[in-house]
């Protein structure tokens, strides 16, 4: 029945191309398909990736009942939908826990959920039903506050490779359980948990991101750790208790991760790779580490500086090295130990990969000269070195300025770009 | 087999040309970096053979027309060069998917035949984009898409397709009794006389409930007005619904027979009758509906009824008997049932 100006474009070609189209839409558009045409009716029907946004129900002032036909668009549209649900997506703010979510759960763990992203409002956490570790298939599961509570029978997600748990209430032993009853996992990522001690086995694991307060973190079995990025935040009682732990955290944490290719550590990561005795020359070489970026480093603790340098020197293909300071206005010039740098640093350190170095939140105490100092003199192939100072220490800038201008270069095409605000 | 081994055996293997043969039978020369870039025919080389000479070039599927094939094959010569950025190719792809729609639509369904993957995400996407926030009347003229639903299935929910077939009758009928409700409206006098047997109805279900306080005389006519009803009523409902009503009859005629004393023995027995009656659902009161069922079906549903009715009649004389030996003041229910009394007047 097309119009004598051309017959239907769109409408055969196959299902495999429509569900193409038809997922890359807003979900609201895809359904609104149905009253194209007869032959359109149903094609929406089968898609097997369902993602629900703010957008998809009309807007009002009234957070109740936007919430009500948010529930309703969804319980709606689940009844009509026909096949396989490969990826269910819920990212609306308003949405808060309701009866309706856990029949939705249980019709998904009927229909080969694959992928199953929850991240709803700020309200009550949504406890999840026990049906969702019924989802064989499960391959990424991601939950933003939510009460997870595996049974006592649970085996493990056979097919999951990817975990994000953002602030969800489970018990430590239940997340251990869970990460080492999946064996195939390779993404794990952990945020705002309160005080977790945490000892990871995961044999496949390659990315791990941990951000919150974390008591004690073991990597027992992490062979094949390719990203690791943490966050760590400390409070009174976690620092206290650390100032009594003896043992190495440093190798604890680091010990056993051998291609590590990226590092990257936010706000006390580098004190509590600090805490414990020092480990010496590393036993591990980290062949693969190109990339090391450590925040909130505290030039004035000693051994947060030995951290730094013993991961350094433990990288011998590192190429780019991104450190920045938390130095308070520092009080005094002088700095106990300085020596130690050259019974550290020996010459014969050399970075020969190391070609872009930056520097953030510098204020110029003795300990980040002497730093700089010896990255100069042992990268011969460096590039640029970016050295941005602190805001606060305007007077010291000069006195920066002069020092590292004295310094040796190894490398003839270094460049050194000292940014002033 | 490794590309030397093939190569020794079939040195045509290494030329830089490959031939393509097009749905309408032209046949062309492509280099062979770029057509082996599309997936369809690589497998086609390597797994046939094909495509070495002029005379075994390869066919491309159905939907691969020169024009599309020459616009695939830009897309294959760019991309396939190795060294370029992703900013560089970013931009290729988005000059490229300017054409019009007919065009888009005719590539999509290549790519797809040519199992080119990337191109047919790009053609999705741009799809998709052109659907997006448009109302149906523009999406139906931009993809000429016939506007052939009926208003009412616009407007309508999406049914499921696994409709129970009861409730469809169920919707018949209620269309049926609505249109039915408006001839009647013509008719005064019959609507309120069932308006009177309605208020029967309650009335019967009170008294019932507060005791045999209920004029029998007055019960009497509206219980032949009701049995009548009833027929029809059964008659309309499905045969599922009719077995179960009468069974609930029996159940209740049976329950509350043991129960009762001789005095009440039979009026409350009759009164369970009633009962059974105001159980049919209120809407089928008006046993007007029945007239729309199909003659032959309704024959065989009043025979469905008279048959029952006989089953449970051969044991009431017995049951009598005992209710009357146990009693002692007996209201005399004279009941005319649908040919065979149900429950028969006891002197």
């Amino acid at each position: 029945m097309g119009d004598a100006l051309g017959s239907d474009l769109i409408s055969d070609l196959p299902q495999s191309i429509v569900e193409s189209i038809l997922v890359r839409l807003p979900i609201r558009d895809a359904v609104k398909t149905s009253i194209l045409s007869s032959k359109w009716r149903y094609k929406w029907a089968s898609i097997t990736q369902l993602v629900f946004d703010e957008k998809c129900v009309d807007s009002c002032s009234d957070r109740d009942v936007v919430e009500k036909s948010v529930v309703k668009f969804i319980t709606r549209l689940l009844f009509l939908h026909q096949g396989p649900i490969h990826k269910f997506q819920i990212t609306i703010s308003y949405l808060q826990s309701c009866p309706e979510i856990d029949q939705w759960i249980l019709f998904l763990s009927r229909n080969d959920i694959k992928e199953l992203v929850l991240e709803l409002g700020e309200g009550e956490f949504f406890r999840i039903p026990s049906c969702l570790f019924n989802c064989k298939k499960l391959s990424r599961l991601e939950l933003f506050r939510c009460e997870l509570d595996p049974p006592l029978s649970f085996k493990g997600f056979l097919c999951l490779r990817s975990l994000n748990l953002h602030q969800v209430l489970i018990s430590p032993d239940a997340i251990e359980g869970l990460i080492s009853n999946c064996p195939l996992l390779e993404s794990l990522s952990l945020s705002y948990f309160d005080s977790l001690a945490l000892s990871i086995r995961a044999p496949n694991l390659k990315y791990l991101y941990l951000e919150g307060e974390f008591r004690d973190i073991c990597l027992d079995d992490t062979p094949l750790l390719v990203e690791i990025s943490v966050a760590m935040y400390m409070t009174d009682d976690i620092a206290e208790h650390f100032e009594q732990s003896a043992s190495c955290n440093f190798l604890k944490f680091l010990g056993g991760v051998p291609n590590l290719e990226r590092l990257v550590g936010h706000i006390y990561f580098t004190k509590y790779l600090s805490i414990g005795n020092d480990p010496g020359c590393l036993p591990i070489i980290y062949k693969n580490l190109e990339i090391i970026e450590l925040n909130q480093v505290s030039f004035e603790d000693m051994k947060e500086i030995l951290v730094v340098l013993r991961l350094i020197t433990s990288s011998p293909n590192l190429k780019e090295l991104q450190i920045s300071g938390s130095s308070n206005i520092p009080s005094a010039t002088d700095a106990p130990d300085l020596d130690f740098w050259e019974k550290e640093c020996s010459s014969k350190c050399r970075l020969s990969h190391l070609r872009v170095v930056q520097l953030t939140d510098m204020c110029g105490v003795p300990h980040e000269m002497e730093l700089i100092k010896f990255l100069l003199a042992s990268s011969p192939v460096l590039e640029t070195m970016s050295i941005i100072p602190c805001v606060y220490v305007v007077e010291s800038q000069l006195k920066m300025l002069t020092e590292l201008v004295k310094f040796r270069r190894a490398s003839a095409k270094a460049e050194i770009v000292f940014v002033r605000e | 087999m490794s590309e030397i081994d093939m190569a020794v055996s079939k040195p045509e293997i290494m030329q830089p040309y490959i031939w393509l043969q097009t749905p309408d039978g032209a046949i062309q020369q492509v280099e062979q970096v770029i057509a082996m870039f599309c997936p369809f025919i690589c497998q086609e080389v390597i797994q046939k053979g094909t495509g070495s000479s002029k005379n075994c070039a390869i066919c491309l599927p159905q939907r691969v027309t020169p024009t599309i094939l020459s616009l695939i094959l830009d897309y294959c010569r760019f991309h396939q060069v190795p060294g370029r950025s992703n900013k560089e190719r970013k931009s290729y792809d988005e000059k490229f998917m300017r054409m019009d729609t007919k065009q888009l639509c005719e590539l999509t369904s290549a790519a797809d035949s040519l199992q080119l993957k990337p191109l047919v995400d790009l053609t999705s996407r741009t799809l998709a984009r052109v659907i997006e926030g448009k109302s149906p009347e523009e999406i139906r003229g931009i993809f000429n898409l016939p506007d052939d639903l009926t208003e009412e299935e616009k407007l309508e929910p999406l049914k499921n397709t696994t409709a129970d077939p009861r409730i469809r009758l169920l919707n018949r009928l209620y269309a049926k009794k609505r249109k039915e409700l408006k001839e009647r409206e013509r008719l005064k006098n019959v609507e309120v006389e069932e308006e009177h047997v309605d208020d029967r109805s309650v009335d019967d279900l009170l008294s019932f409930i507060n005791g045999n306080d209920a004029d029998p005389k007055e019960m009497k006519n509206s219980k032949n007005k009701k049995k009548n009803r009833r027929r029809k009523e059964q008659q309309m409902s499905s045969s599922l619904k009719e077995a179960s009503e009468l069974n609930n009859k029996e159940i209740n005629g049976h329950n509350i027979r043991p129960q009762t004393d001789g005095a009440n023995g039979v009026s409350e027995a009759s009164q369970s009758n009633t009962e059974d009656s105001t159980f049919v659902p209120r809407e089928f009161d008006d046993g007007d509906i029945d007239e729309e069922i199909d003659p032959a079906l309704q024959e065989k549903l009043d025979r469905e009824v008279e048959d029952f009715a006989r089953i449970l009649n051969s044991d009431w004389p017995e049951r009598m008997q005992e209710l009357l030996s146990l009693g002692q003041e007996r209201k005399a229910m004279p009941f005319t049932s649908n040919g065979n009394s149900f429950l028969r007047r006891n002197a």
